[in-house]
């Protein structure tokens, strides 16, 4: 299920939240188990049984690990905790990659079984012993929210291990915790450590829920008014034939792009995060302008700000971090780039993508960053964006025959500087470019709190309640609401 | 955020999402949109097999989406906030530069090969008959009215398709260029893509110069080939591109039927042939002008086959092989033919050949709009 939907807007939400209210504080993480096990199951029933494998395999290791720490067998914990984690890359790595990595290695030569021959295998087995089949054919293959939902669980128990969090022993507590809907699908990626007392204990109070209200607002107008309307710009420009691609065209396409992503998920981040407080949650923050980025390392510290601190803090600093000679961080970087690079899809542009940043970030660790402080701001600000657009092109044209005439053409290469087409489309998106690209910097948000408090309060319900009904127009319209972080 | 101003917020939120779920249990379920043509998704009630596949949500959330209380109003409001920024777009349907009066369906354009291979079958036909063969597309109205167009608007009909179809057809086969025929708005439906009356007796007029049933220098515009009389029978038609676009600021369309000085065609008679066996039926359908789908008016809609006889005129049978332009085109083609076939290659899977032969056809003519000749899965019939 998909927040930008009309059926969990006005049936599934108000149906939880009535359901939540209405039953006492003890009981309302079984509530949530049990409503986000639906949230999880709408699309795909037969995954839910991951979530509950997932779920059983971390609870378990978390006991295990504290176990063998309190009877001091270190050796016990720190092979529960690879157990976990080896666990998790296993469910990520059959679900996510196992087809990527058979197609690779079959261009070598080599031939290994699909994950669709495995899954009519194990229908075929269930057929023999009378059972019906337990995967529908032609269902989707990737489980939603899998890479996000892996990544926090392995985040326990190492946590556990290392003393930051402590061990959950009611499994109620920690399924809810696993499946919690708000963040399931798309994060932000929430550490267990962030949520443990929250998930004893919450505060609910009409100030965190209309907080909520507001957030979820802007999130869902960002989302559905703003990404979902550049998208049919980038879809024009990603279709068009490399031959026919001008320059001014192909930047076009790719900003759009660009803003479209960045709505897309940081609106559904501020939805999750909307959504968490109605419910008394407090979700970290995953955005925080990327664009106004001065450098690579900076919009990394502004985007998916969960997904940076993750690979950081469970990746990078392990390996040694920035405390170590020159070659071994860049070693390092390099490991940790690849990463994250290949997280973000089963696909080589994605890994090319990842060293894309790792050549900057790398650079400017070495040299590069020294310079941008020096340089003026404008060109700092111009630096960042261009890194970051210029990446996306590398991250949105999946197809390498497509992604070199692509680039060429964005840089001059092309049939030309513009065409027809490209006036046509620059004249009929630029009102809403304009909109997104300030909305993609604090300037709306400084501007707002210029405002006297009174005239606040009187223009938010105004505008929550005009953001609400054109959202609902355009969801109800919507034959146009693909929603990108599926893939990921 | 004080508690007060907290918990009127808070409500106000709730009374948004619970008013219009509520809203969509109490209210009826709808059958059929007007609006959209469309037959609406209804509720059916899960049972563990549907649940287990996914096949229940599935359908679930088209339910939702369709019965969604004020849907209508929704898209529109969704067309009005579209227009306000700017656009001169919504749902692959161009606002005209006429204040958004005159709306045009996104045309299809397809490569050099692949109208190649669709003409192929034409000129197939072609080769396959003894019989002349005329074939003759009708402009998209995004090229006839061009002046009307957004400028620049990427997908309209730049006159290639009919210019590349017309010089490969090859020489079995005699082409008609409808384009010097047809150039004025009243020519077409500002909300359908479909051809008026008067866009249907111009190409009329054309196609029998050039099949050699009446002198081409003969007057059109003063109509002096046989008195012919428009009346006006509805002024509230609303056409298919608008129901895609909803821009609800646009006026309706009239449709006049064409009945000849002296009274109704007596004469004429028309079977329709909807499963093999044929039912009496008529030039023109009043009671479709009641419904949403106006253009049924001629013919009475979508059928395999249909079969016009004129004991009283002068021309022999012709075999229309055609899209749904064809249908507000027959009332001209009976005035002139003793018998016309119209066939329809969608639900018609009969041999041409044969049919042909069979019934005895001494003229055939393929008509179609040239967006439906780029976008047809069908026309690969032509040539069996």
């Amino acid at each position: 299920m998909i927040f930008s939907s009309p059926y969990f807007l006005f049936l599934y939400f108000p149906v939880v939240l009535t359901l939540y209210y209405i039953t006492p504080l003890r009981g309302r993480n079984l509530v949530l188990l049990i409503v986000n096990l639906i949230f999880y199951g709408w699309g795909e029933p037969v995954y839910v049984l991951i979530m509950f494998l997932s779920i059983a395999i971390d609870y378990s290791h978390g006991r295990i690990v504290t176990t063998c720490k309190a009877k001091g067998n270190d050796k016990g914990a720190r092979m529960a905790v690879a157990s976990s984690v080896v666990f998790n890359l296993l469910l990520l790595g059959f679900f996510k990659y196992w087809d990527f990595i058979v197609g690779s290695l079959s261009t070598l030569g080599l031939d290994l079984v699909t994950r669709e021959e495995i899954r009519s295998a194990i229908n075929a087995a269930l057929a023999n012993i009378g059972l019906k089949p337990l995967f529908q054919a032609g269902s989707s293959t990737l489980p939603i929210g899998i890479s996000f939902y892996t990544f926090q669980t392995m985040s326990y128990t190492i946590d556990v291990y290392r003393g930051d969090a402590r061990c959950q022993k009611n499994i109620v507590t920690f399924g809810t915790f696993v499946t919690l809907f708000p963040q399931l699908i798309a994060g932000p990626i929430i550490k267990y450590k962030d949520l443990d007392d929250q998930l004893e204990h919450r505060d609910h109070s009409f100030e965190k829920f209309a907080s909520g209200v507001q957030r979820f607002t802007i999130g869902a107008c960002k989302k559905v008014l703003l990404a979902n309307a550049l998208g049919p710009l980038w879809d024009v420009y990603l279709a068009t034939p490399g031959e026919q691609l001008t320059t001014l065209g192909a930047w076009l396409g790719i900003v759009a792009f660009s803003l479209q992503l960045y709505f897309d998920f940081s609106g559904y981040s501020d939805m999750a995060i909307g959504l968490g407080r109605m419910l008394g949650f407090e979700f970290l923050e995953n955005f925080n302008y990327p664009y106004i980025s001065k450098s690579a390392s900076e919009f990394w510290r502004r985007w998916h700000i969960s997904l940076g601190s993750w690979f950081r803090e469970y990746l990078y600093f392990p390996l040694g971090g920035s405390r170590v000679g020159k070659g071994r961080m860049v070693f390092n970087l390099l490991v940790v780039w690849a990463a994250t690079g290949i997280w973000h899809g089963a696909s080589w542009n994605f890994l090319l993508w990842g060293l894309y940043w790792f050549v900057w970030i790398g650079l400017e660790k070495l040299w590069l960053g020294r310079a941008l402080d020096r340089a003026p701001v404008w060109l700092s600000h111009l630096y960042g964006v261009a890194v970051a657009i210029v990446g996306w092109a590398i991250f949105a044209v999946e197809d390498f025959a497509a992604m070199g005439p692509y680039l060429a053409a964005m840089f001059g290469f092309g049939a030309g500087a513009l065409d027809t087409d490209f006036l046509y489309y620059f004249r009929n998106y630029l009102p809403i470019l304009v909109i997104a690209v300030a909305a993609a910097t604090p300037l709306g948000k400084n501007l707002w709190h210029r405002l006297p408090e009174r005239a606040r309060q009187i223009a938010f319900p105004v505008l929550m309640l005009a953001g609400l009904a054109l959202t609902t127009a355009y969801l109800v319209d919507g034959t146009y609401n693909p929603f990108l972080y599926f893939r990921f | 955020m004080s508690k007060k101003y907290s918990t009127f917020i808070t409500a106000l939120f709730c009374l948004f999402i619970f008013g219009f779920g509520a809203a969509h249990f109490l209210l009826p379920d709808r059958e059929f949109s007007e609006q959209e043509n469309t037959n609406l998704t209804q509720f059916k009630a899960p049972t563990w097999k549907t649940v287990r596949s996914g096949e229940f949500m599935e359908k679930f959330e088209k339910y939702f989406n369709d019965q969604f209380p004020l849907r209508d109003q929704w898209v529109q409001l969704k067309a009005y906030s579209e227009r306000a920024l700017g656009k001169q777009e919504n749902n692959k349907v161009y606002f005209g530069t006429d204040g958004g009066q005159t709306l045009f369906a996104h045309f299809t354009k397809i490569g050099h090969e692949e109208l190649a291979t669709r003409v192929g079958f034409v000129s197939k036909l072609g080769d396959n008959l003894d019989v002349p063969v005329y074939f003759s597309l009708v402009p998209d109205k995004s090229a006839v009215l061009a002046s009307l167009l957004p400028t620049n608007a990427p997908n309209r009909d730049d006159g290639s398709t009919i210019s590349l179809a017309a010089e490969l057809c090859g020489d079995g086969v005699t082409y008609i260029d409808l384009r010097g025929a047809l150039t004025s708005a009243g020519d077409f439906y500002r909300t359908d893509h479909h051809w008026t009356t008067q866009g249907a007796q111009r190409a009329w007029w054309k196609l029998m110069a050039d099949m050699g049933r009446v002198q081409p220098e003969a007057d059109m515009d003063g109509f002096s080939y046989q008195a012919l009389s428009y009346v006006q029978v509805s002024d509230s038609f609303y056409g298919t591109t608008y129901s895609a676009s909803g821009a609800g600021w646009v006026r309706p369309d009239s449709i006049y039927a064409v009945i000849p000085e002296g009274g109704t065609k007596g004469n004429v008679t028309v079977d329709r042939y909807p499963e093999g066996t044929p039912i009496p039926g008529g030039l023109y359908y009043p009671e479709k002008l009641e419904v949403k789908d106006k253009y049924a008016y001629f013919l009475g809609g979508n059928q395999p086959l249909c079969i016009i006889q004129n004991p009283d005129a002068q021309g022999g049978k012709l075999l229309v092989v055609r899209d749904s332009y064809a249908d507000s085109l027959a009332p001209f083609l009976a005035e002139e033919f003793q018998e016309v076939h119209l066939f329809d290659l969608r639900y018609n899977n009969m041999s041409l050949k044969k049919y042909v032969a069979d019934n005895e056809i001494d003229q055939v003519l393929v008509l179609y709009s040239a967006n439906n000749f780029n976008t047809d899965q069908n026309l690969f019939k032509l040539g069996l």
